[in-house]
């Protein structure tokens, strides 16, 4: 099954405008899992966890995504699709910021964007626990990196790393 | 627009620096993505460019903030607004090119890897990826513990940062719904007082 690239780019491409402050998860595995069937639950755990070790932006998981759908074309579709449209709003944003400085409503807007983006990385958080966690150990796992990245400054890709040896270790 | 060229008179940096080229530009993205494995990657962009002297911290917050209000994934956000204010749109398709090039190849890599095999992956493969998926949730948790605590300072924003996870995580409810309507009531909270 291979999905339409044109498809792909512009499902893709509302995707990365309806995140803020990352990755918008909750949305991601309503519209991949469930409404267009391109991904499992556990195809999109194992994208973001592979994110996490990838260097530069996590969402990199999304280039996952996207070759699970459609192949290369469709890798390339879903890369540029997320990625493209925002960065081009952030520009043209970029070269408008001195006047949107003195805008009066935009400490508001601020006030009232940050709790929405609140929400949704704690329903994120959700729909991950609920890709990845099958076991207790698997529970223990994630408490236990949180805890290291939380109270330590250890790189979070050796945790990730380490974590991936423990769960073949294990075989979660 | 022609590349806005950055005032010489206003806080000198210690060294004379060479100016923004469009190779220096991608040069610098490339070595943030590739320093930034596991995250942090506003701080290595940070560090990068201050230490060029092509730009000054208040310049730098300035864009951060700006990249935390734009919808899109903040590190490649943030990219394409250093890239347009020190090279113009050049220099933002540059940067977002040499913030994500490295990441593509990998990930490319292993995709084609793990998604190619016949009959799927291996068990001590997947069971590998469980554990990398459990402890990228605590990786995520960390992200969002930030973000948590500047909303539980504004005003009413722990009840609205509730009732838009209960809207989406239970309900399951239409994010540009919730998005609306979040921000509307948002606004009408915290709506500028008059006479300012």
């Amino acid at each position: 099954m291979t999905a339409d690239p044109l498809d792909i780019l512009l499902t893709f491409a509302r995707l990365g405008l309806v995140s803020f402050g990352g990755a918008n998860l909750p949305e991601i595995e309503r519209v991949l899992v469930e409404q267009k069937h391109w991904i499992t639950p556990q195809l999109l755990a194992n994208g973001f966890a592979l994110g996490q070790v990838m260097p530069g932006p996590n969402m990199l998981a999304m280039t996952h995504y996207g070759f699970a759908a459609g192949g290369w074309l469709g890798a390339f579709a879903a890369t540029l699709g997320f990625y493209g449209p925002t960065a081009l709003l952030s520009a043209a944003a970029m070269t408008t910021w001195q006047r949107l400085s003195r805008w009066r409503w935009l400490p508001s807007l601020r006030s009232a964007l940050l709790p929405f983006g609140a929400g949704v990385l704690l329903a994120g958080v959700l729909v991950l626990a609920r890709g990845s966690i099958h076991s207790p150990a698997g529970a223990l796992i994630a408490a236990v990196s949180f805890a290291l990245l939380w109270r330590t400054r250890v790189n979070a890709a050796l945790i990730v790393v380490g974590a991936a040896v423990l769960g073949a270790v294990l075989s979660l | 627009m022609s590349a806005p060229t950055t005032p010489a008179a206003s806080a000198a940096p210690p060294l004379p620096v060479q100016p923004p080229t469009p190779t220096g530009l991608l040069r610098l993205f490339v070595g943030v993505a590739l320093v930034g494995i596991g995250g942090g990657l506003p701080a290595h962009t940070r560090r990068a460019l201050t230490t060029r002297g092509w730009m000054t911290d208040a310049e730098f917050a300035e864009a951060y903030t700006l990249a935390q209000l734009t919808p899109g994934p903040n590190a490649v956000n943030l990219a394409a607004m250093i890239g347009a204010r020190l090279l113009g749109g050049g220099g933002a398709a540059l940067a977002v090119v040499g913030i994500l090039t490295p990441g593509l190849i990998a990930m490319l890599t292993v995709t084609v890897f793990t998604l190619g095999l016949p009959g799927g992956l291996p068990s001590g493969v997947q069971s590998g990826l469980r554990g990398a998926a459990c402890a990228a949730l605590g990786v995520m948790l960390t992200a969002a513990l930030p973000v948590l605590k500047v909303t539980a300072g504004i005003r009413f924003g722990p009840t609205l940062a509730v009732i838009t996870f209960l809207l989406l995580a239970v309900l399951r409810a239409d994010l540009l719904l919730v998005l609306a309507g979040t921000v509307i009531v948002g606004l009408i909270l915290h709506r500028p007082r008059s006479g300012e």
